[in-house]
This record gives structure tokens, C-alpha cells and sequence, in this order.
């Protein structure tokens, strides 16, 4: 069997391929840590704190040493990624070997070693790629190599650009698999073979989704941690970000916010089901600041956003009833009516265009958080995270998420952020670079 | 939550002045007391009782144990003078508002009314306006109580009140039974925001939750966008629009359907998608349509998460966003079919537009314990659906002004479901339902339209000691033949449209003009006439042998039941044979195989046959 010029022989060999593949699938297997292949950190290591905690964790045991040498036959070739292509954005990660021997590197191909030049001796790509360095996971062993994972992002619309570095660059000639999750991974899946003699792997993006997340929670536990809420929500003055350990993850509403929403509910690594999603999501927000006050990044939005005052442009409980509404316990704070003031011509003219981001991006987290909500109750689950992209770098919309949840659920919700926030499908995708059609 | 003061129109409309002479739009003012008013963002909803004396037609004596010789009368049907309560209700839109209290002022006689109730968001903005205007103290109640009570009150009283909308169906309301029991249910108020109540009885309901996006999201945003003012014409540019040209579908991410978790391509994935990542000039109808189904979509996804925690299944829908707007109560319906797969279905209330003001005014008139008797809409005096739906009727819209009007009588009786049925929810009484048949539809309104000159004629004929008869049966010709125009193209205007419905709305124009029962005298000469023959009939019956006894009652009772051969048959014959007789339809009867049955009828007729038991 020949799979991407990596030999395998002997049926003892494809056993051990077999169960190796499930260990990989099965990261968060705590209890199983001397079985598992993939790097986590024994729960001694996690409680000292250390500084260096990703490491390959492995008993002396024989049957684990077999592992390891049949994984070091078994490992896929470099490179490694894992892609996903979203409506909007598509996100790359990028894992960088750091354990090259001298050897290693006399043998590795041109194309390899100029792709990993490029990518680690960047933090932006053309205009629009860009590597968010702040998350990059040094130290890390994967499949019996230790380097860093990379994190890379850039808009969907330049995936042609993309494909023609991949081309020039000879990716194809690496033989690797490609693995790709995402919308894009179909959609595009004809423009990688023609454009770039690339054969795609093709993956859902749920289940990639729920990988990566478990999989990067379960390589990160000390330093900063991967995932982490809002003490205090409802008192602004009060309110600071503080480490959370998911150790017991399930049960789990996943609320993934991309360009639209997707709603999941998972009871264990293995079994979970899309409870709903709404369109209202991030393409939403940055769809409506683009026409409402001209902009055209992500970033730009959220800037304005950041200056804007959403009472201007909202209705609130107040400006309605003079204060709250007590028949229905309404505070007068609460918002009545998104963009309801701008009914009437006076107020639409004196808003400006920094108001009308922020009741954009108000009126979104609102309603994301108010839907999670009621899923989370029709579930009967109390512990919400919350992924996705358009929580990057908006501290605005997450402290609002901890504080809606917080305050309607009278304290019953906790909302929980991961800070590779849009990152785990992709990683999700690279994961799955082991098992191979 | 109600939209409060913050439309468009300026206080410099208010000139306006009526178009249509208002003693045809506040009747019965004379008499009028306990008003209540229900003020929204851009439509007023005023209430009052009153009384109306009209004459109504009495079965004086009846005797059929007299002998027949006797010259006195066996039959007699007198004509009474008789007071009944009638609750009146009128929709104008906020700038004929104080034309409106000049109008009241004038003609209020009735000086025992000393305050007005008061409902809805722009109440507080009017309240010194009626004070002055109407010397009425104002007295506030509470909206969402007002709604409640006001929708508990006509889901009760007005059959057919609540309907399911099908735009591409073959008739696009389709009307609900009156469930005898109305609760617990699920009411969404879309107004600037949106408001999710639970009812479980006539006093206890619960606000289980909201939304901030609602018909002012729509409405505001839509006005940022489009740079168009009025809500009516955001719907219009809403229903030319291709929301796929902004909004970014499943396809445009997967390049088709996203197979494993059944998301059909032509889902939306993201709101406004395309506008974030195309940089290019968008419509405003397509601007407009992709709000207008970002908009609906998440409040039936709301109601349905609410219906789902809560497990109801009976979900209402009003409020302005709703409001006789075909285009909103689609796509309300669309996503409410989306989310629950079809296990829930979008209501909708005819009179939605009036519960405030109906519950304002019963908070009201508790002394007069309206809820403990039954009211029936008064089809003459009510507007029906979409009389003024611009997008629906243009011309109808300028005809008739921009009054809507409802009108309900007190029934003699309360209404109960009679005892003796199996199961209430399921009896249809009326076999043919016109609304969803055309053709039928088209017979009957052909029948009645043709019938009616020979019923102005027994008007007038009822009535030969007054000689303004004839310009009083010349009235209600117009109004009944205008009720038959609307009826033709609009036949949802009152609820489903029946046989027993088309008599009903002839009935209510008859009195409105003072003609109690137009037949009165032919009855009375006619059952007269029966009587005297009476006992030589049952005595003729007793002398057959037992087997001949049951093939005249067979017959009898058949030739009785002449009527139903068909009204149109049946009027031909009448009126091309002034004696046909008892005798007559028997004959006729011999015939029978060869009757050519009027369209539609041969139902009614086994319906009949069966029941009647003489």
C-alpha cells in the first residue's frame, strides 16, 4: 500500500496503522493518556504548571514504543496542514518541525523548505494573509515530532492568489494531502485540481470543528489558558477575563459564529448533533457596516464600533416606557427595538457612523446570545462556548455574550470563550491528515 | 412592545379631513358610552358601546289545535321595537385624529361617560389632545393586558377569526375552526420589538420572552439603507426585491447543498453575506427583501424555541409588522414551517389590528359584563380583511377612506357548543366551503347577486305602510350588492366564506335598513295556510296502512323539503308558478331520478334529508 510515497508493508503493520489512527481520534482520552499518541500533558503537569508542558507523554511500556516506531513509519509526509474555507475567511494552520536533523534537512526538497520559509519568516502574506502570531503553539509534538503550529488567515475571495503560490511553489509535487474543511473545500474543490494539481481531502466542518476544539484544549492547559470566561459580567467595573479548565467538557452547546451561526450540542468527542443556526452572524455584522457607513474590513467595523454609542440608534425599554417595565420585569436599560429609533428622520440624521457599527454589532451579539440561550434551555445545557471569528479581537461582543447570558438566565449560563477562537476547524482538518481516504 | 411616537408623520398632516361622511364611520354616537382608544405608531383604534333600537320580526301566536273553519288568523307575525347593545370599533390612521374628536365632541349626547380608556404607545403623547377635546378624563391601562383580553375576546366570539396564511394555495387564508378551547396559546407581538406571551386563561398570562429585533429593526434599518421613509413602501420595495443578491446562501459557500446536515443550497448562511465580501451597489429591493427575511426568520425562529420550551403549538401572530401585510405574514409562515418542520403553524387573527382597543374598552365596561355574553360580528357594519390594504385593493383603499370599521352585536343567547356533538373541534356545519372552492364560489354569489332584486321587492312589499321603504330597500340593495362585490374578490374578508355566511351578511344589511324579515308577510300567509291544513294531514296519515303511512311521510317529507332542491330551483319554480303547491312538489317528486340537482347541492340535501324529523 502506497499512500502519498509513504510505504507501508505487512499486515501487522496496517493493525498498528489502524489502532494508532484511533488513538489519534480519540485526543481527549484523559484517562488513556499512556495510550495516546497525541502530546497532553499528564494531569501532574497541568496542576505544576510548568512552563514546557507540551511534550510527547509516553510510558516505558513496550507495546508504546512499537507505537512510536510504526508511527514514525506511519507519519504522513511534510507539510502539514490543515485548511478550512469559510464564506468569509479562510483560515490555515501550519504545522512548523522544529526537530529537523542535519540529516533531515539535506533531504528535504526545495519546495518543502522554501514553503516553510515563507510561512514561518512572515506574519503577513500579499495584503491580506495574515499570521496571528500571538496564538501560534510553540513546542508542541504531534505524530512524534515536536515544532509549532502555525495560524494563518486570509479572506476567501484571494483563495486564487493562494493557489497560484501553491503552484508556484510546486506544492503538488510533494504528493502531500491536503486536508480542507469549510464550505470551500467543495466549492472549490475543481479550482485546486486545475489551478493547483491539488487533490483535496475533503472533511465536514463540524466534526472538524469539535476535534480542533478538544484537541487544542487538551495540548493547552498551563500558561495561558486556552479557555477562559468573564467573572463578574453583569458589573462592568467588576468584570475580568479568568482562565477556565474544561476538563469535563460534555455536556456542551458549541456556538460557532463565522460568517453565519451554527448552534451544536455535544455530549461526548463522538456524538454530537446541530441543535439549529441562525444567518444572523458575522457577515451580518460586517455585511451591514459596509453599507451603512462604507467600510470594508472586519477591523475597520469593530474600530468604529468601538467609538460608537448603540442607545443613539436602539429603542430602549426607557425611551418607551420612561423606565422599566415592571408588569414584565424589563429594565429601562434594555433594548425595546434594534435600529428603532432610526423610524424617525431627526434621529437618523444625527447619528453618526461609529453609532450605527456599534448597534450593528450590538443588535448581532444580542441576538446570537438570546438564541443560544433558548437552545441552551430546550437542551437542558448549562456550559456555552463560543468560537468563531467574530469574536476575534471583539472583546465588545464577548463581554456582552457573558453579560446576556449571565443576566437573562439569572446566572444559570456560563459563556466560555477559547482563544484560537476561529482557528479549530482547520485544526480539526489537520488532524485528520493521518487517516487518509 | 408597541411602537410609540416615532413615525414619520408630522403633526402637519393632521388637517386631513374625512373622506367619507364620518355619521357612516362613528355610528350610533347618540347613544354612545364607555369609549376607549388605542393609540399606535401611526394608527388610532377608537371603542364604544352603544345601543341600536331596530325592529325585529316576532311569531305573535301559533295555534295548530285551532279548528279550521275558525276565521281568526292561526299564524300571526308582529313586528317589535327592540334594543340590542352593539360594541363599535373604528382603525384610522393618526392624522384624523383630532378631526376624529372634533366629530365625537359634536355628536356625543350621552353625558354619563366620564372617562376614556387608553392603550397603546401613543396614548400618553394624545392624552391632553382628547381631554380637551372630549372633556373625557383619560385613563391608561396597560398594553399587553389590553392585547390579551382583547384577543381572548375574539378568538371566543368571532368564528373564523384565526387563519393560517398560503400565499401560493389555491385560497391564501385558510380559516381555523373556533376551538372551544382557546388556551393555553402562544401570542407574538411584532411591534417596533417583539413580545412572546404565554396565555393559559383569561387572566393569567406571562411575557416569556422578546426580541430587539422586530418591525422597528425593519423599518429603522430599512429607512438607513434604502433611504425610505415610509414602512408601507419599504414592504412594496421588500416584495420587488432578490434577497440572493445580498444575502450569502449555503451555495455560495459549498457550491451547493451542505449534504450531511440536509441544508438545501438555497439556505441562507449569512445575512447580508455578500455585502461584506462584494464590493459592489445593492438594490434597495433587494436590500429591503434580505432584511425583511433576516427579520422574519429570527422571530419564527424565537417563537419556535419559545413554542418548543413552553410545548405550545398554538402561535398568534400581530402587531404592525403583521398587520394585513401579506408579504410579512409569508415569510413569518415560511420560517415558522422551516424551523418546526411543519409541526407548528403561523396564526393569524383577523381583527388583530382592534385588540388593543377591544381590551382597553371590556377593562372598561367590566360593570357591563361583556364577557358573559355572547357577540356576533356584524357583517354589514364591519369592513372585513384588507379593506384597506393598499398593496391588496388600491381602489378599494380609495373608495372607502382609510376607515376600518368592526362591528359586533350582542347575541339574545349566550353560545354554547351543543351538548349532544362528539367532539366540537371537528363539526363543520357548513358542507361547502366557498372560500376554498371557486366555482361554488362563483355560483352562489351569482344566486344571491341574482336574487336580490326580487328581495328589495318583498322589502318594500313587507313593509307597503311606509313609503320610505322604497328608498330604505334601495339602500340596502347597494350595501348587499356591494358586500357580494367585495365577497368576489376578496371572499376572505370575513372568515370562510358558506352559503349560511352569504344569508347572514343579507340579514345584517336587511336590518341595518330596518327590515326585520322581509318574508313576513308571505310567511305568515303561507304557515297560516299549513296549519289550517294540518290536522286533515296528520289525520290522513293515521287512516293509511303502516306501510303507506311510511311512504307518504318518505314523500312528505321530501316535498317538504323543497327548499333544498336547490334555492335557485326553487325560486325559478316559485316564481314562474305562484300556486305551486304541497301537492305539486310531490308530483315533482316522481321525477326525481331525472332532477337535475343545482350545482352542489346534492350535499345539503342528503345533509337534510337525514336530519329533518317532522
Amino acid at each position: 500500500m502506497e499512500l502519498n510515497g509513504f510505504n507501508c508493508d505487512g499486515e501487522g503493520c496496517a493493525e498498528e496503522q489502524e489502532e494508532e489512527s484511533t488513538a489519534l481520534k480519540l485526543p481527549r482520552s484523559k484517562t488513556e493518556t499512556t495510550c495516546s499518541i497525541i502530546a497532553t500533558p499528564g494531569a501532574d503537569s497541568a496542576a505544576a504548571g510548568g512552563s514546557a508542558p507540551i511534550e510527547l507523554r509516553m510510558s516505558k511500556s513496550t507495546p508504546a514504543m512499537l507505537r512510536l516506531d510504526s508511527l514514525k513509519k506511519n507519519r504522513p509526509p511534510f507539510p502539514w496542514f490543515g485548511m478550512d474555507i469559510g464564506g468569509t475567511l479562510v483560515k490555515l494552520v501550519y504545522f512548523e518541525p522544529k526537530d529537523i536533523t542535519a540529516e533531515e534537512e539535506q533531504e528535504e526538497v526545495e519546495s518543502l523548505k522554501s514553503i516553510r520559509h515563507y510561512l514561518t519568516s512572515h506574519t503577513a502574506y500579499g495584503k491580506t494573509g495574515i499570521r496571528d502570531v500571538h496564538l501560534e503553539l510553540t513546542d508542541l509534538s504531534l505524530w512524534g515530532r515536536k515544532g509549532s503550529l502555525h495560524f494563518i488567515r486570509f479572506p476567501t475571495h484571494e483563495l486564487p492568489t493562494f493557489l497560484q503560490m501553491g503552484r508556484d511553489k510546486h506544492f503538488s509535487s510533494l504528493h502531500t494531502t491536503l486536508c480542507a474543511t469549510g464550505g470551500g473545500a467543495f466549492k472549490y474543490e475543481d479550482n485546486f485540481r486545475t489551478l493547483a494539481n491539488l487533490q483535496l481531502l475533503k472533511l465536514d466542518e463540524l466534526d472538524c470543528l469539535i476535534k480542533g476544539v478538544l484537541y487544542i484544549d487538551s495540548v493547552v492547559s498551563s500558561g495561558l489558558s486556552e479557555c477562559y470566561y468573564f467573572e463578574h459580567p453583569t458589573e462592568p467595573d467588576r468584570c475580568e477575563q479568568r482562565a477556565y479548565n474544561l476538563e469535563n467538557p460534555y455536556p456542551l452547546l458549541l456556538v460557532n459564529i463565522g460568517s453565519g451561526v451554527s448552534i451544536l450540542a455535544v455530549y461526548s468527542k463522538d456524538n454530537y448533533k446541530r441543535v439549529t443556526g441562525t444567518s444572523l452572524g458575522g457577515g451580518t455584522f460586517l455585511g451591514l457596516c459596509c453599507l451603512l457607513t462604507g467600510c470594508s474590513t472586519f477591523d475597520e467595523a469593530l474600530a468604529m464600533a468601538t467609538e460608537g454609542e448603540s442607545t443613539r440608534v436602539d429603542k430602549l425599554v426607557r425611551d418607551i416606557y420612561g423606565g422599566d417595565y415592571e408588569r414584565f420585569g424589563l429594565p429601562g436599560w434594555a433594548v425595546a427595538s434594534s435600529f428603532g429609533n432610526m423610524m424617525c428622520k431627526e434621529k437618523r440624521d444625527s447619528v453618526s457612523k461609529e453609532d450605527l457599527a456599534r448597534a450593528t454589532l450590538v443588535t448581532i451579539t444580542n441576538n446570537i446570545g438570546s438564541i443560544t440561550r433558548m437552545c441552551a434551555l430546550n437542551e437542558n445545557i448549562e456550559r456555552v462556548v463560543f468560537v468563531g471569528n467574530f469574536l476575534r479581537v471583539n472583546t465588545l461582543s464577548m463581554k456582552l455574550l457573558a453579560y446576556a447570558l449571565d443576566y437573562w438566565s439569572k446566572g444559570q449560563l456560563k459563556a466560555l470563550f477559547l482563544r484560537h477562537e476561529g482557528y479549530f476547524g482547520a485544526v480539526g482538518a489537520l488532524l485528520e491528515l493521518t487517516n487518509p481516504f | 412592545m408597541a411602537l410609540s411616537g416615532g413615525a414619520d408623520r408630522g403633526s402637519h398632516s393632521m388637517d386631513k379631513s374625512i373622506t367619507l361622511p364620518p355619521d357612516e364611520i362613528f355610528r350610533n354616537l347618540e347613544n354612545a358610552k364607555r369609549f376607549a382608544i388605542d393609540i399606535g405608531g401611526s394608527l388610532t383604534k377608537l371603542a364604544y358601546y352603544s345601543t341600536v333600537q331596530h325592529k325585529v320580526a316576532k311569531v305573535r301566536s301559533f295555534d295548530h289545535k285551532a279548528k279550521e273553519t275558525d276565521g281568526d288568523p292561526l299564524y300571526e307575525i308582529s313586528v317589535q321595537e327592540e334594543i340590542t347593545a352593539r360594541l363599535h370599533f373604528i382603525k384610522f390612521e393618526n392624522a384624523y385624529i383630532e378631526t376624529c374628536l372634533d366629530f365625537i365632541k359634536d355628536h356625543l349626547v350621552n353625558t354619563e361617560t366620564k372617562v376614556i380608556k387608553a392603550t397603546g404607545g401613543g396614548a400618553h403623547k394624545f392624552k391632553d389632545l382628547i381631554e380637551k377635546k372630549l372633556k373625557l378624563k383619560v385613563d391608561k391601562e396597560d398594553e399587553m393586558t389590553c392585547l390579551i383580553k382583547g384577543c381572548n375576546f375574539v378568538l371566543k366570539n368571532i368564528p373564523h377569526e384565526a387563519f393560517v396564511y398560503a400565499r401560493h394555495a389555491d385560497s391564501e387564508f385558510r380559516f381555523q375552526n373556533t376551538h372551544p378551547d382557546i388556551f393555553p396559546y402562544l401570542l407574538i407581538n411584532i411591534g417596533s420589538g417583539v413580545s412572546i406571551v404565554k396565555v393559559e386563561s383569561e387572566d393569567k398570562f406571562e411575557r416569556i420572552g422578546g426580541s430587539s429585533i422586530g418591525g422597528g429593526t425593519f423599518w429603522g434599518l430599512g429607512a438607513l439603507l434604502t433611504k425610505t421613509k415610509r414602512f408601507d413602501e419599504l414592504l412594496q420595495l421588500a416584495s420587488k426585491g432578490q434577497h440572493t443578491n445580498v444575502d450569502m446562501l449555503v451555495k455560495d459557500i459549498y457550491g451547493g447543498a451542505y449534504g450531511s446536515l440536509g441544508l438545501t443550497g438555497d439556505l441562507i448562511a449569512s445575512s447580508f453575506g455578500k455585502s461584506a465580501t462584494t464590493d459592489k451597489e445593492f438594490s434597495k429591493e433587494d436590500m429591503a427583501k434580505s432584511l425583511l427575511h433576516m427579520i422574519s426568520n429570527d422571530i419564527g425562529q424565537l417563537a419556535c424555541l419559545y413554542a418548543k420550551l413552553h410545548n405550545l403549538t398554538r402561535v398568534y401572530f400581530g402587531g404592525f409588522f403583521i398587520r394585513g401585510h401579506p408579504v410579512t405574514m409569508h415569510t413569518i409562515t415560511y420560517s415558522i414551517n422551516f424551523f418546526t418542520k411543519g409541526e407548528v403553524q403561523a396564526l393569524f387573527l383577523r381583527h388583530e389590528g382592534y385588540l388593543g382597543a377591544i381590551g382597553a374598552f371590556l377593562k372598561g365596561a367590566e360593570e357591563d359584563n361583556p364577557n358573559q355574553y355572547s357577540w356576533g360580528e356584524n357583517y354589514a357594519g364591519s369592513s372585513g380583511l384588507m379593506s384597506v390594504s393598499p398593496e391588496l385593493n388600491p381602489v378599494q383603499r380609495a373608495r372607502s377612506g382609510t376607515f376600518d370599521m368592526l362591528e359586533m352585536d350582542r347575541l339574545e343567547r349566550q353560545l354554547v357548543n351543543l351538548p349532544l356533538l362528539q367532539d366540537p373541534t371537528s363539526y363543520i356545519p357548513d358542507t361547502v366551503d366557498l372560500t376554498e372552492d371557486a366555482l361554488s364560489r362563483d355560483y352562489w354569489l351569482f344566486c344571491f347577486e341574482d336574487a336580490l332584486d326580487g328581495v328589495v321587492k318583498r322589502a318594500v312589499a313587507s313593509q307597503k305602510d311606509q313609503p320610505e321603504a322604497v328608498e330604505r330597500a334601495e339602500k340596502f340593495r347597494q350595501k348587499y350588492r356591494h358586500k357580494l362585490q367585495t365577497l368576489r374578490h376578496q371572499p376572505f374578508a370575513y372568515g370562510s366564506l358558506t352559503v349560511r355566511s352569504l344569508l347572514d351578511t343579507r340579514e345584517h344589511c336587511l336590518n341595518e335598513f330596518n327590515f326585520p324579515d322581509p318574508y313576513s308577510k308571505i310567511k305568515q300567509k303561507e304557515n297560516d295556510m299549513a296549519l289550517k291544513y294540518y290536522l286533515k294531514v296528520v289525520k290522513s296519515v293515521e287512516e293509511l296502512s303502516w306501510e303507506q303511512r311510511q311512504f307518504t311521510l318518505v314523500k312528505g317529507l321530501l316535498a317538504g323539503n323543497v327548499f333544498d332542491w336547490g334555492a335557485k330551483a326553487v325560486s325559478d319554480v316559485l316564481e314562474s308558478d305562484p300556486d305551486f303547491g304541497f301537492e305539486q312538489a310531490k308530483q315533482q317528486l316522481q321525477g326525481m331520478k331525472t332532477f337535475k340537482l343545482s350545482h352542489n347541492n346534492d350535499k345539503i340535501l342528503n345533509h337534510k334529508l337525514f336530519l329533518t324529523d317532522k
